[in-house]
């Protein structure tokens, strides 16, 4: 057994507002830069919609991830003499027109304009060339709020095995968000994928980077990530991606996203895996049991023989501590209400989602079906159960069913302890709750204060490196080493 | 041409070429190693990127082997397999096809770089300046290619030795040539000329060309851990 803990996160979608903060925030602190203006590490989507960049949930197209080929697992663009016959031009990389052509407005003709008839504005202009844009295409949150027409965003890969026609009809409609950045998996791909080397998963904490000394731009990454959370700088011509907000975990503050989302949906907490199952879990032969799989990697902290060996294997006394008051081990573990987000990738991806509650269609309301009791069936949720899995499970919908069932009996019991002053256990039967843990699942889910969502551990510099190398050295810059970038790109040799 | 511009062109131009060539990588290597990279426009077009960049790629690469092997195989190995006049039909033919798949290439990413807009405008001048060059100097290659198949056989082996000879430092290389077509001589300049430049430009992305990546074991990397290292 190698024990090893990871730095995860569970977003509570149930309670996402789509107000995009946690995108802008994470935008102003790292993505403000020329040639990632259209990065955004973190994004918020509505789903149903084919997301940003389009399509990219299709590995079809865009050949993410890993596949199974014969029961041995490679990247789904192909084993290492495939990667590299691509290097010259690699076939699956998407255009920044995929994602948008970033473009910005000349608000100073609002100002310096010569009087006309009628009132000046502002055009749009490419922040690639500097040229006036005719129209504007595309954006990052393009389909918010369901945005666009139900032909298009319906083409996204969801939908697979649903009737969808029935969802094109206004009432039948049905939405959800999805904020999404870099899932630090257990098995990444880009890793797998980068043949300079120079993306690679921290061992004390599992956060992926990219070393932007080693990169050397040869874009494989790009096309490996299945969320398609690396971005290629076409400055620096080097790719970038969502770094956890290293400096403040390491610190033991929350990242940046989920320090200021304001419907406090993010939860940070530690997890123990067994590294040596990785590869066993990721080749799981049916992709509807990737999600058991994935759980079955997870160690229970509270374990007596677990804590003795992770201390024997140097995992520091506060990363144990923290791994036992983890939210995320509650919400994924215990309680079995989060889900990662397209297991069938096999990427073991470790940030998780808690899926939506939605609105209980108006048969329920009138009392014609599907109230068995004081819960309401979950079939009967506006956004069907089909939908949830496919993104969750691979299509499996009991874990789904499960959990939203959980949710809902979480509701009726503590509408009825706090509204009538009546403790009705009777509601947990089946769902495998009991009082106890609905009320901790209330506390964390329903009133989440900062200190239950965010546990985090300060990192152990000392036992992960020797520092001294570190001294005299320029701290924590933009990515692109010492000095300014304009500096940096002068040299010698006139190269980047 | 002036014996005196001859010998200093073919015999003393190359030893400072590569002089220079060899300083400069060594000095880039060691002190701006970061700055070695792919530099691949093809994020922000992917229009005619591919067909370009394979073709050019390929085609210069295996251009490049049939120069080293051809230009330095000594006369009396190569007759353990062939001819000498084998040898120039198979000079011949390799380098019509890979000099013409690369030209293509090479063509279409200068169209590409002029002509798209997004790509022009985030192009530096030396972009541009070395993708004209390399077409001048293939034009020029493949131009050779005629004179070679039409002239004797002993004018093509000429060339093979000249090289042989200028590495192994024979104060009369350049005279070898001296009657060859202006067409090798400017071929052979230009080429020179592009190893004096090659190590200030984005040609050095050769050096860091990722082989490693197949010796890598498996496919993760892990960095860093709570290993406790011994204070020293």
């Amino acid at each position: 057994m190698k024990i090893q803990a990871q730095i995860a996160m569970v977003l509570n979608l149930d309670k996402c507002i789509g107000c995009h903060t946690c995108s802008v925030t994470c935008k102003n602190v790292w993505t403000t830069r020329k040639g990632v203006e259209y990065a955004w590490f973190n994004n918020v989507e509505t789903k149903p919609g084919t997301g940003y960049p389009t399509d990219w949930e299709n590995q079809e197209k865009w050949k993410g991830g890993w596949k199974l080929n014969k029961s041995k697992l490679s990247p789904r663009m192909g084993n290492k003499s495939e990667i590299m016959k691509n290097i010259f031009s690699n076939p699956h990389l998407p255009q920044i027109d995929d994602y948008y052509e970033p473009f910005t407005f000349n608000y100073s003709v609002l100002h310096s304009s010569a009087k006309f008839v009628t009132p000046p504005s502002a055009r749009p202009y490419s922040m690639l060339t500097g040229l006036p844009m005719d129209k504007i295409e595309k954006g990052p949150n393009w389909e918010d709020n369901l945005g666009g027409e139900f032909e298009k965003r319906s083409k996204e890969k969801n939908f697979d095995d649903i009737d969808k026609e029935i969802y094109s009809k206004y009432e039948n409609a049905f939405m959800m968000y999805l904020p999404r950045l870099c899932e630090h998996c257990l098995n990444p791909t880009c890793v797998a994928a980068c043949p300079s080397g120079a993306i690679y998963k921290r061992e004390d904490d599992g956060i992926v980077l990219i070393d932007q000394n080693r990169c050397r731009g040869w874009r494989e990454c790009v096309s490996a990530c299945p969320y398609k959370k690396i971005y290629f700088n076409w400055k620096t011509k080097r790719s970038e991606k969502c770094t956890f907000c290293y400096p403040k975990i390491e610190n033991g503050e929350p990242t940046i996203c989920s320090e200021t989302c304001v419907g406090r949906i993010r939860y940070i907490g530690v997890m123990l895996y067994d590294a040596e199952k990785i590869k066993e879990s990721a080749s799981t032969e049916n992709p509807k049991d990737l999600y058991q799989s994935h759980l079955d990697i997870f160690l229970d902290p509270n374990d007596p023989k677990i804590i003795a060996e992770a201390k024997k294997q140097g995992i520091p006394d506060n990363f144990i501590e923290a791994a036992q008051n983890s939210p995320v081990y509650k919400m994924a573990v215990e309680w079995k209400v989060a889900f990662p987000l397209h297991p069938e990738y096999r990427t073991l991806p470790m940030v998780w989602y808690t899926p939506p509650l939605s609105p209980i269609q108006e048969e329920v309301e009138s009392g014609k079906l599907g109230f068995n009791g004081i819960i309401p069936d979950v079939d009967m949720l506006r956004i069907p159960i089909k939908y949830l899995a496919n993104m969750f499970t691979a299509g499996d919908e009991k874990p789904v069913k499960e959990a939203l069932v959980k949710m809902l009996a979480m509701r009726a019991f503590m509408r009825s302890k706090t509204v009538e002053n009546n403790v009705d256990e009777k509601v947990l039967e089946g769902t495998g709750l009991t009082r106890e843990m609905v009320e901790e699942m209330y506390r964390y889910m329903a009133i989440a204060d900062y200190e239950d969502r965010f546990v985090i551990p300060v990192s152990h510099k000392e036992y992960a490196f020797d520092a001294f190398g570190d001294k005299a050295g320029c701290g924590f810059s933009d990515g692109e080493g010492c000095g300014s970038t304009e500096n940096r790109l002068k040299n010698l040799f006139g190269g980047m | 041409m002036d014996i005196f511009i001859n010998n200093l062109l073919f015999t003393y131009l190359p030893h400072i070429a590569m002089t220079l060539f060899w300083f400069g990588v060594f000095t880039r290597i060691v002190k701006t190693s970061k700055s070695l990279q792919a530099e691949s426009s093809q994020f922000l077009s992917k229009k005619g990127q591919g067909w370009g960049s394979n073709l050019f790629h390929y085609g210069i690469i295996l251009v490049f082997i049939g120069h080293f092997t051809g230009l330095f195989t000594p006369e009396h190995f190569y007759h353990l397999f062939m001819t000498t006049a084998t040898k120039k039909i198979l000079a011949v033919v390799m380098g019509s096809v890979f000099g013409l798949a690369s030209i293509v290439g090479i063509t279409i990413l200068l169209i590409r770089r002029l002509k798209n807009s997004r790509i022009r405008i985030n192009s530096t001048p030396a972009d541009i300046f070395l993708l004209a060059l390399l077409l001048v100097e293939i034009w020029l290659g493949l131009a050779s290619i005629f004179i070679s198949a039409e002239s004797s056989v002993d004018n093509y082996a000429a060339l093979g030795i000249w090289a042989q000879k200028v590495i192994t430092f024979q104060p009369d290389a350049g005279s070898i040539i001296m009657d060859h077509s202006i067409t090798y001589k400017l071929h052979i300049v230009i080429g020179l000329f592009i190893f004096m430049i090659f190590p200030y430009t984005k040609l050095m992305h050769m050096f860091v060309l990722p082989l490693a990546y197949f010796f890598r074991s498996g496919f993760q990397m892990v960095r860093r851990g709570f290993t406790k290292r011994p204070i020293q």
